[in-house]
This record gives C-alpha cells, sequence and structure tokens, in this order.
C-alpha cells in the first residue's frame, strides 16, 4: 500500500483498522483522506485476508465532517469530487467482509456518512451523529439516500433538515447505532464473537439484496435472490456445512 | 504492444419492420393455455420483431422447414445489409470497400452461407475474403469478432466488417409444449454488423480498440442449450435448461478473471459491461456473481426489453446504446460477454 497521510492502517488476523487520523484537524475528511481510503479500498479488495473491517477515529472525535480547505470560493466547485466521496462509499460498502464503525466523540457529515455504510455500529455514550450540511446550504451526500432506511423519513427529515446533534442515547433508540458501550475495544470483541466466522462472499450477497430491499419490487427481487442462492450454494462455505450436518447426523 | 490492436469503427443494427408485443403474439398465436400466457407477460420484454407467418382464426399459420428456411434467409438478407449500410455508412464507406467478411448465424443452415449471398445482394467485391460462422448460438458474436480481430490485426489499414444476422422467427416451433414456449417466448429478430480495422491513422476517432479476448466452457452442460432436430415437429427445435441460465453466472468469473489478469486489471477498473441480453435469469446470475450493478446492465435490460434475445448479435445492440449515451471517455475499459450453447462463455476486453 501507498503511505497514508491522513489515516493509519493496521491489520492484526481477521481484522482490520482503519483509523481516521488528521489530528488538529478534528479527523475532517479532506481530498488526501478520499484518496487515502482508495488505497485502502485496493488493499482491502486486492490482498488483504483480513474478514472484518473497523473504522475509528484517532483522539477523541470519529471525524468533524468535510475540510472546507480543500473548496475555494473563488473556484468552482466540481462535482466529480463529490462522486469520487460517493464512489468510496460505494467501495466500502460492498466489501467483502464485515465491517464495523467504532464512534466515539463527533460523527458528523461525512464520519457520520461513513458510520452509516458499515454493517454494524458501535457508539460510546458521548458520542454524537449530526449532519449540519443542510443547514449550511449544501447536501450530505448519499446519506440522504440511506439515513431514512435506518430510522424511517420521520426522524431522517428532521435530523437532515434541523442539523441537530443526535446524543448517543437517542441513535440507540432510532436504531442509528446498535450498542453503547464506553469500552469500544470490548465492545467490538463481543462483535466478532459474535459474528462467528465471516464467509465473504454470502456476507456480500446478504448485504446487497438487503441494501437492494427498499427500491426493488418484489418480483424483481425473487430473482436476484434466486441468482445470489445459487452463488452462495456453490461456494465451499455451503458444502461444509452441508458435510458437518451430515456427519452429526450419520 | 497494443498500438496494432484493431479498433471497432462502426457498429449497425436492423430488425424487420413489425414488432410485436408479448400480448400480441398471445393473440395471434392463439395461446390458450394459462402458464404460457403467464410465461409470455411475465417476461422483461416488451417488444420484438419478427417474420410472422400470417395470422388465421386458428393462429398463426404452421410453415414447413423448408418455409423456415427460405424465411431465413430471405429476412436475413434484408435485415443483414440492412444492418451493413447503417455500419458502413457513417464511415463513408461501401460494400467494395470491405476486404474480409465474416457472417454469424444460427437460425438456420444452408451452402453456400450468409457471406456469399450477402455479396451478391449488396455487391462486395469478389476478392473479398469471408468466413461463415454457423451454429455456435447467442455466443457466437464474440466467436466471430475474434478472428476477425486477428485478421484485421495481420492486415492492417484493411476494413473487415462482421454481420450478425439471426432470424429466431425462423427457428421457431408451436406446440404448445412448455419447451418451445420458452423460446418463443424470449427471442427475437435481428442482425447487427460491425467494421474493425487496424489502422493508427483513426487515432482521433473516438473508437475502442479490442484488446484480446478469453473462453470458456462448461463441458458437463453440454446438452444444457440445444438446436437440434425433433421428430414430432419434423423441424429444428432450441432447447434451454432451466437451471443453466445460473451456472452459466456461476462460471463467469473465470474467464473474466483470466482476461482482466493477463492487462493486470481489476474489475474496479472496467467502466462499461457489454453483455449479451440472453434473458432476465442470466442477467440476473450475471450481476449477482460479478458483482456488477443495474447501473452496469442498463443496456443490457434495455436491449432485452425493447428486441427480446436477438442472439448472436444482441452484445452490438447494447454496445451501440452505450456509444450513443455519450458516456464512454478516452481511456475507459470495457468488458463484452456472451454466452450459449457448448455452454459457452465468451469475454472481450476493450479499451477507448
Amino acid at each position: 500500500m501507498r503511505p497514508l497521510e491522513t489515516l493509519t492502517y493496521e491489520e492484526s488476523g481477521e481484522i482490520a483498522t482503519v483509523t481516521l487520523s488528521r489530528r488538529g484537524h478534528g479527523n475532517r475528511i479532506n481530498v488526501r483522506m478520499v484518496q487515502d481510503l482508495g488505497a485502502v479500498c485496493d488493499h482491502l479488495e486486492d490482498h488483504s485476508q483480513a474478514k472484518i473491517v473497523v473504522f475509528r477515529g484517532a483522539g477523541k472525535v470519529f471525524s468533524d465532517g468535510v475540510d472546507f480547505a480543500d473548496f475555494h470560493p473563488d473556484r468552482p466547485i466540481d462535482i466529480h469530487g463529490f462522486n469520487k466521496w460517493e464512489k468510496i462509499n460505494v467501495r466500502l460498502e460492498r466489501l467483502p467482509k464485515v465491517t464495523v464503525a467504532l464512534v466515539d466523540g463527533a460523527a458528523v457529515g461525512g464520519g457520520f456518512q461513513l458510520a452509516l455504510i458499515a454493517d454494524v455500529r458501535i457508539a460510546t455514550s458521548r458520542a454524537t451523529f449530526s449532519l449540519p450540511e443542510v443547514r449550511m446550504g449544501f447536501l450530505p451526500g448519499m446519506a440522504t439516500y440511506r439515513l431514512a432506511k435506518y430510522v424511517g423519513l420521520g426522524h431522517a427529515r428532521r435530523i437532515m433538515l434541523s442539523g441537530e446533534e443526535v446524543t448517543a442515547a437517542k441513535a440507540l433508540e432510532l436504531g442509528l447505532i446498535d450498542e453503547i458501550n464506553d469500552d469500544l475495544d470490548a465492545g467490538l470483541a463481543a462483535c466478532v464473537e459474535s459474528f462467528g466466522t465471516v464467509h465473504p462472499v454470502t456476507v456480500q450477497l446478504a448485504r446487497r439484496l438487503l441494501n437492494e430491499s427498499f427500491a426493488d419490487s418484489f418480483e424483481n427481487a425473487i430473482g436476484h435472490f434466486l441468482a445470489a442462492q445459487h452463488r452462495a450454494v456453490t461456494q465451499t462455505a455451503f458444502l461444509e456445512t452441508l458435510k458437518r450436518a451430515h456427519q452429526e447426523e450419520g | 504492444m497494443l498500438a496494432n490492436r484493431p479498433r471497432i469503427l462502426s457498429v449497425g443494427t436492423s430488425t424487420p419492420p413489425n414488432g410485436y408485443s408479448q400480448q400480441d403474439l398471445i393473440d395471434l398465436a392463439k395461446v390458450e393455455d394459462p402458464r404460457i400466457r403467464a410465461l409470455f407477460t411475465a417476461s422483461h420484454i416488451e417488444r420484438r420483431y419478427f417474420y410472422l407467418p400470417e395470422s388465421t382464426p386458428e393462429g398463426l399459420k404452421e410453415e414447413t422447414q423448408g418455409e423456415l428456411l427460405e424465411k431465413h434467409l430471405k429476412g436475413g438478407l434484408e435485415i443483414g445489409s440492412q444492418s451493413v449500410e447503417r455500419c458502413l455508412e457513417p464511415l463513408g464507406l461501401g460494400p467494395k470497400d470491405i476486404d474480409y467478411l465474416a457472417c454469424i448465424t444460427t437460425t438456420g443452415f444452408m451452402a453456400p452461407g450468409f457471406t456469399a449471398h450477402l455479396m451478391k445482394h449488396m455487391g462486395f467485391r469478389q476478392n473479398c475474403s469471408r468466413v461463415d460462422v454457423v451454429g455456435m448460438g447467442c455466443n457466437a458474436g464474440l466467436n466471430g469478432l475474434n478472428p476477425v480481430a486477428s485478421w484485421a490485426m495481420s492486415n492492417p489499414g484493411k476494413n473487415a466488417l462482421m454481420v450478425s444476422i439471426e432470424v429466431c422467427s425462423a427457428a421457431y416451433v408451436f406446440d404448445n409444449s412448455m419447451r418451445t414456449a420458452i423460446v418463443n417466448s424470449l427471442f427475437g429478430d435481428g442482425s447487427a454488423a460491425a467494421l474493425l480495422r487496424a489502422d493508427n491513422r483513426d487515432e482521433p476517432m473516438f473508437a475502442p480498440r479490442v484488446l484480446g479476448f478469453e473462453s470458456h466452457i462448461i463441458p458437463e452442460a453440454i446438452h444444457a442449450m440445444r438446436y437440434d432436430w425433433d421428430d414430432d415437429s419434423g423441424k429444428f427445435s432450441f432447447f434451454l435448461d432451466r437451471e443453466i441460465p445460473y451456472v452459466v453466472g456461476q462460471n463467469a468469473e473465470t474467464p473474466i478473471g483470466n482476461l482482466l489478469k493477463r492487462f493486470g486489471l481489476r474489475r474496479r477498473h472496467i467502466s462499461h459491461w457489454i453483455i449479451h441480453s440472453g434473458g432476465k435469469k442470466v442477467v440476473d446470475a450475471m450481476k449477482y456473481n460479478l458483482g456488477i450493478t443495474d447501473h452496469d446492465v442498463r443496456h443490457t435490460q434495455s436491449v432485452l426489453r425493447d428486441y427480446g434475445n436477438v442472439s448472436s448479435g444482441s452484445f452490438l445492440f447494447s454496445y451501440e446504446r452505450l456509444m450513443n449515451e455519450g458516456t464512454v471517455r478516452r481511456g475507459d475499459y470495457g468488458v463484452m460477454i456472451t454466452m450459449g450453447p457448448g455452454s459457452t462463455i465468451e469475454t472481450a476486453l476493450l479499451r477507448w
């Protein structure tokens, strides 16, 4: 992997940890961080044996959102730049691994969006979630697509249009996060334990079908399910499950 | 190393003049069986184009194998010559400028083949080299493109033309069985032509180079798709196994992986997927096995919707839509995939 400036990346056994790390800048997301996340995706897709990917923030903040230092009021805004961020989100969301966001402190804007693309969100009691973009005159990326699926349309509209800060307790109540744990490492360990063996292909297929379930007709979805199921049951993971089941019976 | 690779300079497509909705066909063929009616109306096809026999109060008039073969030739020459004209016209070329002609068909057998008939019909030069690719099915467009590209590469500056001509309505059997209903609800008539040339003077043109091919056959599924003689109807009849779309999908990773590996690429580097519109099931299987999206198969799905499965030329209909869309940029990579009897998966890598 090429050198990272804005992130640290560690891999230990089955767990890869990506830490947003721009100390003094609130781990804000800048152009370089998007590039660094791209390099991490390359590594995760092409080389890494990790089965679980963890996102966290360095210090006492997850991420304070977008870094405006890369935007200049006297230069035209390149909409393609926004697309680069969304493409990275999609790549992270489709990894053949289980993804976990460990949130301590503020998850603002793009930080909140990163938490939304993870399969599991665990936060400390002092974590907060907010999307201030609309109040600032722009849009919070494809959180416009994802947020309502977690919390329902009513809560999503309020959270997005008001920019309110959602506390960890409230986030848990809304279904925005899965657990509050002030010991994030302990929370992660329990989460990893609960996942047991991760079958990368099956995880990827199940997640894709779930993500598509909000936007597809049942007739289309069942066709997709059958195609995905055929792929799943022809993988070694399922064949081994079958063998074990027969041994136990025999 | 890749500088001598030929480019696809132009593509033209054509169908018979008359289009039919699935309901039109149910009405014309007087389909009564509710299972067959449901099969027609549930498919993801809105319109197909055919040469249909005359409609009688009892349904469509039955055609003999001889009449079907005649339709294959006559209809094929009509749509084939149209697609050739549409392919050559934007380049300011005519039949006399063509140095190599390949015709692809599966919907009828005859000797001499379509190349000889098309040359006479359109007035090609008598010394034009030619080859007929016959009986290879829906995947055959890429089986044809491979030697056409090789010929173009070894004859720089010369014009090589590939023409797929499929008159699927000349391969229909109406016997009220589910076997033939599956086929009759899916395939449509269509022709597509592509002009290839390896010439560095074409550099200013916005046309992709064909970088390479990779084939894959699944020998244990040799009977899963077949066009063979049916004694009961006294005709050739096409058969499609129910499971084969998924088996093809499951195998697709192998040739795609091998093809991309040869060029040091990963699937994420591919901006455009040009996939044969084989049917809804096989397109779904491609999506979930290759991890590609609805957006990636938008043209594959819209071609299926608007024309049905036009067999070997189908992927060129999708290619034409992609080029007309205006989203391709210089440097983009594209992958072509066709699937058919064998069971076969053929792939090609393009770069604009």
